[in-house]
Order: structure tokens, then C-alpha cells, then sequence
């Protein structure tokens, strides 16, 4: 079985006030597929830090978001597309703890542990995309 | 207890701040993005300043999400308030906020905590003896 | 409880039209169907008469009715069900009407083959008279038409049926989950955890998420998770329980570890965890006895 694509909506990120727009839509998103609070805040703050470091490190880029559906569980994908320097050290910049912005770097490697999918293709020069995906879980809210 | 609203200054940030004694109460309700978030923390630093307050609680019930951003701005400000002499307790976060951060792999630590804004006096009271 | 599955399954406009055009269900198909409401009509009675031949003859398919009352009442159904095969509309109205049957036939238990053989012996009880009553031609389009339509309504009895299956199982693990955390009030502000079992990074997620909810309704200041009945507390163990209580700080409570055997220590320290900054007692008594003082209270001898 393939995974559906239910609706998805693509927004800019051009200054730092469509990072706010992006969590808005992420949230709402989340909130009509049964996510519970947990799983709000969790896809919340990842989209949150994915759409700030398209942002600082790439100067802007875009967020693709998709509901989609796979054998009957809902969930939510977000595409973090930009068009900057790239991630040299993949590796280091997913451990953790690596900054080039004197950050605590925790951003990349944190939004990694609070969603189910996570990738990320960067090239430098050319670009970064990141997917990440997160499922709604089976809830007992369903009556 | 009696509780007036700083006078004086354009608040940027909207977001009010109490005084209840020699602490600040603020409560924040609105979504702390990037601009609103720098403006929050200097309009504090500023009142602090005007006011010699010596304790800071900060009400984050009503934030459902805290990104590193917000997190940073957060702890930040309690140590720009140390520095000024003004302890610092942050005081309602939300299950489902406290969970994330922690993932995430932020501990928030050295940043003074309470259940609610009562506690937070409390916690402030016996810290200054 | 009525589940509601037209927004369980997304039955919205969109879906619709994505399944009628799957299904390749035309307005011709349905104009069509529309027009056999008197053969519909003539053979309804007997054509679930038939059906129910094939059902009550199977003892297992039998045992689903409990009486003749319940057989005269889902026949009753069953006929309604087949004239709304003729209506000639397939609207959210019809898949509302469609997926009350399918529900209704979960809620009995009827599982998926039986739903199955009886659409197959619809589409053979229709084929034979619809070839007796038209030409050959009329009868073939006929047939086609209403074939597809069985095949929708099967669709969607198939949907139900796994939704519903899925809701149950997400009901189970619910309650597994509840009983696998009991969190005890023991004493005003005062939790206790007491945990049993091995914990996997799914419970350990589960565990943190409960205590913090019930650390804010219960506006609790201190946490006891006895950890007396997990067989093996290895580094990744100790580190959910680093994180728990990291997370139960920025609520504002403090979290008490107890149940610490001696074993338990002498790992921790060789494997180099550093605990030191969780309050920790080997026994619970003590952890009650600490967790009081956090609110205040003392445990005193009687003079
Ligand atoms: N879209 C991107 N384009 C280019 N580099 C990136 C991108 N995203 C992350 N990086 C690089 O990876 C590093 C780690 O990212 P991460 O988000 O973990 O930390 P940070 O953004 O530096 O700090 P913070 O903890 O505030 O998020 C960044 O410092 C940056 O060098
Ligand atoms: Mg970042």
C-alpha cells in the first residue's frame, strides 16, 4: 500500500512572521486529524524549528504540507524546501549540539526526535529538503 | 491582594505586566513569535529597571507550543533579570509543552519552575527570605 | 455509541466522487437502476427471502439471529437495503444509509465472509431474473449497472468493518495503556507511580505523558515512581526516567525515585548514569516520607 495524499497546501517562507503562519497551519492540521495535545506540540515545535532554519540558514524557502492517509491511519507530512548553502557535515548537524549560528543546535537533531519520518537531502551549494511525517496515534476518542 | 498595571512606557510586546508588591506578574497569551518575543523580553528588562521589582513570574499556560526560539527567550530573560536582581519563576507550562522540550533535549535548566502563579509567589517569598 | 463513520472514513464530496468514478458509476447507470423500481418491487420479498436461505441455512452464519423476531426484523432491513439499490442516486445520503447497515452488521459480530457470500448471492438472484424478465440485451445492461453499485455498497461494508475493527483495537490499547500507569493520589499533592514491568521506549513515552497530566490536574509538588518491579533497569531505562523528570520540573513539581535496590545502584554508578540530580530512596516508605515534607507534612510517632 502507498501512502494517499488527502490535501496539501504549500506556504512561502519569506520573513520570520510565515514561520508563525507555518506552525498556525501545521497546528490546525493536526487538531482536524485527532492529533491529541502531545502530538500537537510535537509536530507544532518541529515545523516550528524546521521552517526557522530554512529561515536563518537558507534566507527563505518554502513549506509543503500534505495530510495523508496510509491503510486507515491519518497523519501529516511537511516538506522543508530551500534553496541555500546546503549542510556540509549532515552527520555533525544531526547529531546535535552543532551550531554554525551560535545556537544551541538543537533544532535539527530535536524536530528528529519528535516525529516518525524523518529525512533530510541537502546539497551544498545548491540546497536543503527536509520530510518529516508524524501519525495521528490510535486514539480512544473515536465514539 | 492588590495588583496595578505598570504605568508608563508603550508596552510593544502587548503583552501586560502586573505588579503585585516588588514582583511582576506576566502573563502571556498570545503566541510569543520572533518579533513579539525580542519585544517581550526588553519591555520586561526595561519595567524591571523602572521598578527595581525583585522577583519575576512569568504565566505560560497559555502558550501550547515553545519552540528553542521561545525556550531561549524564555531562560534569557530570567538571566538578564539575575543579573538586575530580580529572581525569575516561569510557572504553568503545559504538559504537552514540558513533553516536547524534553525531547527535543531541552532540560530548562537553571530556569526556576512553580505549578501556578500562587506557587510562584510562594517559591519567590522564601527565596528572598 | 454511535461511531461516526462518514467522518471516521472522510466520506466527504471529494471521496465520493473519487469512489463513484472508480467504481465507474455513471448518471446513465443510475438512470437506469432507477427505471427496474417495479422489478425491484415484484422480486424484493422473495429475493431476500433467498438471501436469507443461504444465511440461515449455515449454522455459523445461523447463530447471528437470536429468534424469529430478529430474523423477521433484519428482513425487514434487508428489503429496505435492496430497494435503496434502485433509487438511482448515489449521494452522501445513499452512503449514510449504506454504512448504518454495514455498522449495524459489525456491531453483531457478522464478520466479512458472510457480508461477501451474501453480496454474491445477490448479484446471482438478480443476474437470473433480470435475464427472465428483459431481453437479453436490457437484461446484460441492466446487470452491469447494478453490479457496479454492489460493488460500492461492498466497498463501504468492507470500510466500516475495518474502521470499526480499528476502533476497537485503539480502545484495547487505550485501556492497557491505563492500566499499565496507575498513578495513585497519596496524599493531597502527593502522586505515586509505582511501575511494573519492562519499559520500552513506547510505555516510557506513555508514562511521562500521563504523570504530567496528572501532575497539572492534580496540581501535584511531588512524584513517586517506584521502580521496585522493573526487572532490568539498564542506561536507556534510566534515561526515560532522567527525562520524566526533567519534564515534571519544568511543571514545577519534583519527582522522587524509589525502589533503587542495591543492585540497581551498583549498575547505574558502573555504567557511569548520573542520577545525582533525582531525589532517590531505596525504600518507598522514605519516598512518602520525603514527598511529604514537600508539601508540608511530617510523619510523626504517636507520644
Ligand atoms: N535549511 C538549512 N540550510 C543550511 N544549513 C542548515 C539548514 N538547517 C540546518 N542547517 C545547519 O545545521 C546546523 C544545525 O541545525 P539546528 O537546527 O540543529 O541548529 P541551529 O539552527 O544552529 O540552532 P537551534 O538550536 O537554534 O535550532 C545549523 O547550525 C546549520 O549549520
Ligand atoms: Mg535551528
Amino acid at each position: 500500500m502507498t501512502t494517499q495524499v488527502m490535501a496539501q497546501r504549500e506556504l512561502q517562507i519569506r520573513c520570520e512572521d510565515d514561520i508563525v503562519l507555518v506552525r498556525q497551519a501545521v497546528r490546525v492540521m493536526a487538531q482536524q486529524l485527532g492529533f491529541d495535545a502531545f502530538a500537537t506540540a510535537a509536530v507544532t515545535t518541529a515545523a516550528s524549528e524546521l521552517a526557522r532554519n530554512v529561515w536563518t540558514h537558507a534566507g527563505g524557502g518554502s513549506a509543503l504540507l500534505e495530510e495523508i492517509r496510509l491503510a486507515g491511519r491519518r497523519g501529516v507530512r511537511m516538506h522543508f524546501r530551500d534553496q541555500g548553502p546546503g549542510i556540509a557535515d549532515l552527520g555533525r548537524a544531526l547529531a546535535g549540539g552543532f551550531s554554525t549560528a551560535r545556537s544551541l543546535g538543537l533544532g535539527l537533531s530535536g524536530s528528529k526526535r519528535l516525529v516518525d519520518e524523518f529525512n533530510v537531502e541537502s546539497t551544498v551549494g545548491k540546497g536543503t529538503v527536509v520530510v518529516v511525517a508524524k501519525w495521528a496515534r490510535f486514539s480512544s476518542t473515536t465514539g | 491582594m492588590t495588583a496595578s498595571v505598570t504605568a508608563g512606557g508603550k508596552p510593544r510586546s502587548a503583552i501586560p505586566v502586573l505588579r503585585v508588591g516588588d514582583t511582576l506578574l506576566v502573563t502571556v497569551q498570545i503566541e510569543l513569535h520572533d518579533a513579539v518575543a525580542d519585544a517581550f523580553q526588553e519591555d520586561l528588562l526595561v519595567t524591571i529597571e523602572k521598578t527595581g521589582a525583585r522577583g519575576l513570574i512569568i504565566d505560560i499556560t497559555g502558550l501550547d507550543m515553545v519552540d528553542s526560539y521561545v525556550a531561549r527567550v524564555l531562560a534569557d530573560t530570567g538571566r538578564m533579570a539575575r543579573l538586575m536582581g530580580t529572581d525569575t519563576v516561569l510557572v504553568g507550562m503545559r504538559p504537552e509543552v514540558a513533553a516536547t522540550l524534553v525531547r527535543m533535549g531541552y532540560g530548562m535548566e537553571g530556569v526556576r519552575t512553580a505549578l501556578n502563579v500562587d506557587e510562584g509567589l510562594g517559591l519567590l517569598h522564601t527565596l528572598q527570605g | 455509541m454511535a461511531v461516526d463513520y462518514m467522518s471516521l472514513l472522510k466520506l466527504d464530496e471529494r471521496e465520493l466522487a473519487q469512489r463513484r468514478a472508480f467504481f465507474e458509476i455513471t448518471d446513465e447507470d443510475l438512470a437506469r437502476v432507477a427505471k427496474l423500481r417495479d422489478f425491484a418491487a415484484r422480486h424484493g420479498d422473495a429475493i431476500v427471502d433467498d438471501l436469507y436461505q443461504l444465511i440461515l441455512g449455515h449454522a455459523d452464519s445461523r447463530a447471528f439471529f437470536a429468534d424469529e423476531t430478529m430474523v423477521r426484523r433484519v428482513k425487514s432491513m434487508q428489503k429496505q437495503y435492496f430497494l435503496g439499490l434502485f433509487a438511482g442516486n448515489c449521494d452522501l445520503r445513499y452512503v449514510q444509509d449504506r454504512l448504518r447497515v454495514g455498522a449495524s452488521h459489525e456491531r453483531i459480530g457478522l464478520e466479512p465472509k458472510w457480508y461477501l457470500g451474501a453480496y454474491g448471492r445477490y448479484l446471482r438472484l438478480l443476474l437470473d431474473r433480470l435475464f427472465t424478465d428483459f431481453p437479453a440485451a436490457e437484461a446484460q445492461a441492466a446487470f452491469r449497472s447494478l453490479s457496479k453499485l454492489v460493488a460500492f455498497d461492498t466497498a463501504l461494508a468492507m470500510d466500516t468493518y475495518i474502521a470499526a475493527n480499528l476502533d476497537t483495537v485503539a480502545r484495547h490499547q487505550a485501556a492497557i495503556r491505563e492500566l499499565s500507569t496507575p498513578v495513585i493520589r497519596v496524599y493531597d499533592r502527593v502522586l505515586l507511580l509505582p511501575l511494573v514491568g519492562t519499559v520500552d521506549t513506547h510505555r516510557a513515552q506513555q508514562i511521562m505523558e500521563t504523570l504530567l497530566l496528572r501532575t497539572v490536574e492534580d496540581q501535584a509538588k511531588a512524584i513517586i515512581v517506584d521502580i521496585a518491579g522493573v526487572p532490568v533497569v539498564d542506561t536507556k531505562v534510566a534515561d526515560h526516567l532522567l527525562k520524566t523528570t526533567a519534564a515534571v520540573r519544568m511543571l514545577g513539581a519534583v519527582t522522587i525515585i524509589t525502589g533503587i535496590s542495591a543492585q540497581v545502584a551498583r549498575t547505574m554508578v558502573q555504567l557511569g548514569v548520573d542520577l545525582s540530580s533525582i531525589e532517590t530512596r531505596a525504600r518507598l516508605a522514605d519516598g512518602i516520607e520525603l514527598a511529604l515534607a514537600k508539601v508540608g507534612r511530617v510523619i510523626a510517632v504517636k507520644a
